[in-house]
């Protein structure tokens, strides 16, 4: 292999680490502040494909506006989501059976819904995008890759700065930090929670939307993103949110590079096997190592 | 003549049937197929005592100690493979049944070792992960065939009354182990975990080496139960048994039934055997969605499955009852 073709599949794993991002900062947001493990979050991912391709086709809108609008229409179907099963998911100090089994169900219920809606078969976004590519020399960019790329930069960006700048980020962060003394504080818990819920949910709607523009999917769509995200999560170290990219990026290098190794029919047993050293290794995450480190420093 | 000593012998009348039920349950069973009752029904029936089986399983497991998996379609799977293997190899199926719960036992260990080290939802989450790396390795394995399956040719007359008592006795083996395991200390001490780990170690339970064993008799049975189903299917591929579907079945039964307590499994398994054959042959999807329903609503209301709904039922009935022996 050229030097060229090494940066070729660099520029994928980088495109693609910027997609996984998206994908599993919704999870992260709620579990942080809730700890829950939203496995519902594979169902709002493939809700999130369903919708953009739904307005794409019927309302002929731009699927780039098809996922702008998916984020506010989640946003409500994550707040009301939080406020039907609200005595199922409380606010507590660390993940419990019960919540997630409850995510379960929920994502049982979706994915089936979506089989009824939409049927089994494969649906696919195309635009005039889809197989264009830029190119630099030797260097080829796909168009699509790109765009989905920055759009996920962009939504992560406005989610540091709404965390970082505003009252309602502030109570997010402090709530991951310790739930009593935000109590004393005077942040309302439950109402923070359920926005963020709803925010876990805009991102997860988001993300689907991204992704279906990338991918053909089907109902049963976000499972193998479900258990990426996870694997994000925990290389990223489960509460931190410049983990994510951290994470995003290591799955997306292993997963790119693993091609040169690996015959790729065993490709989607590499992340899953990644998901369980990391879980084993590095509870605490890259980032937790980091951290360590600092602190000895 | 106070109340007490009037409901006394209609308690012990109670008791009696409550130890006798089962019994009674299983004769009935036991002399079913006597009478004509039909190929597909006896197919049902049997069907319905496997998943019973893999159901008690995992409540072993997720139940008793607390420690939910999605990743039980493993030991099923690897039992099935290992059955069918050896059966087409010459061996008696019954021996091969051993060997499935042999195998699915190491795989126990295997993945026990390292994650028995995480907790709670850690644990359950990585089952996930472990779960679908099997899957897509026995996809890609040459000799059982990959994706396209591995057939099973034995050279023996199919006799399904065989199978039907093979069927009840698996079922009728993992309720003895699961009132065993209840009954003994081991879950006492599987208990104590399930209620807090620290105390548990505190008080002299090896929290690691409990879930351990737990885990291994959990997976010993259901690798038979996945042995003694591949050699009524004849037929089995990795989209089939190792499918993440089936280690939601088997997490949904206990769930339905009620989790944590003997009979509570075998409900589940119970109702989800006959409504599976009847319901998703004709409505895949629809049958699905109504489990997601029904998780949600008795995580949310009723968190002791269908026994708890029974309870309470009986309480109803009791009060009522004692309601009217009051005024006087």
């Amino acid at each position: 292999m050229t030097f060229t073709d090494y940066l070729n599949l660099l520029i994928s794993a980088v495109l693609l680490a910027g997609t996984y991002a998206a994908v599993a900062v919704g999870m992260t947001v709620i579990y942080g502040v809730m700890k829950i493990v939203n496995l519902a979050h594979a169902g709002f991912l493939m809700l999130g494909a369903y919708f953009v391709y739904e307005v794409h086709e019927r309302a002929g809108l731009h699927p780039l506006l098809g996922v702008a609008l998916a984020f506010p229409a989640f946003y409500l179907l994550g707040m009301a989501v939080h406020w039907a099963l609200g005595r199922g998911i409380p606010v507590s100090d660390e993940p419990t059976l019960a919540s997630l089994l409850l995510m379960f169900g929920l994502w049982l219920v979706l994915q089936n819904l979506g089989y009824l809606v939409w049927g089994t078969s494969d649906r696919a976004i195309l635009t005039p995008m889809t197989f264009a590519t830029l190119r630099y020399g030797e260097i080829t960019i796909p168009k699509i890759g790109l765009v989905v790329f920055v759009s996920a930069v962009v939504s992560l960006v406005a989610l540091e700065f709404v965390l970082h700048k505003t009252w309602f980020g502030r109570s997010v962060r402090a709530l991951i930090q310790n739930r009593y003394a935000c109590r004393i504080v005077g942040v309302h818990v439950q109402r923070t929670a359920r926005m963020t819920f709803g925010l876990g949910i805009a991102f997860a709607g988001t993300a689907g939307g991204l992704l279906a523009l990338l991918f053909p999917f089907s109902p049963d769509f976000g499972r193998p993103f479900l258990l990426r995200s996870f694997v994000i999560i925990v290389l990223g170290g489960l509460e931190s949110f410049s983990g994510v990219f951290l994470g995003a990026l290591i799955l997306a290098l292993v997963e790119t590079f693993s091609i040169l190794a690996i015959p790729s029919s065993y490709q989607p047993a590499i992340s899953f096997s990644l998901l369980v050293v990391a879980l084993i290794v590095l509870p605490g995450g890259v980032a937790g190592i980091l951290a360590r480190k600092r602190r000895l420093a | 003549m106070s109340p007490k000593t009037e409901t006394a012998p209609e308690s012990l009348a109670l008791r009696v049937l409550r130890a006798g039920m089962p019994l009674l349950l299983l004769a009935v069973l036991l002399l079913l197929p006597l009478g004509d009752i039909g190929a597909n029904r006896t197919k049902v029936l049997f069907l319905t005592f496997v998943w019973i089986c893999a159901s008690v399983a995992w409540n072993i497991l997720g139940g008793f100690a607390g420690q939910a998996s999605f990743g039980f379609a493993v030991f099923y799977g690897l039992g099935a493979y290992t059955s069918a293997v050896a059966i087409n190899g010459g061996i008696n199926p019954y021996l091969t049944y051993a060997l499935a719960a042999a195998v699915a036992t190491l795989a126990s260990l295997f993945i026990g070792l390292p994650t028995f080290r995480l907790r709670g939802p850690y644990f359950a989450i990585a089952t996930i992960g472990v779960s679908e790396a099997v899957r897509v390795i026995m996809t890609n394995l040459g000799f059982t065939g990959g994706a396209s399956g591995y057939r099973i040719t034995e050279h023996v007359p199919f006799r399904q009354t065989e199978h039907y008592y093979t069927g009840l006795a698996l079922a009728a083996l993992a309720v003895a182990a699961s009132i065993l395991i209840r009954r003994s200390r081991f879950g006492l001490g599987l208990r104590a975990i399930r209620d807090d780990q620290e105390a548990a170690a505190d008080s002299g339970v090896n929290p690691y080496a409990s879930k351990l064993a737990a885990h291994a008799v959990a997976a010993a049975l259901t690798g038979v139960a996945g042995g003694v189903y591949a050699r009524y299917a004849a037929f089995i591929s990795p989209d089939g048994v190792f499918a993440f579907q089936r280690s939601v079945s088997i997490l949904l039964m206990p769930i339905i039934g009620g989790v944590n307590t003997i009979w509570g499994p075998v409900l589940g398994g119970g109702v989800y055997g006959v409504v599976e054959e009847e319901l998703s042959a004709r409505f895949p999807e629809f049958h699905l969605l109504l489990y997601g329903v029904l998780v949600i609503l008795i995580i949310l209301f009723e968190p002791g499955g269908l026994m708890g709904l029974l309870g309470r039922l009986r309480r109803l009935i009791l009060r009522r009852r004692v309601g009217a022996w009051q005024p006087s």
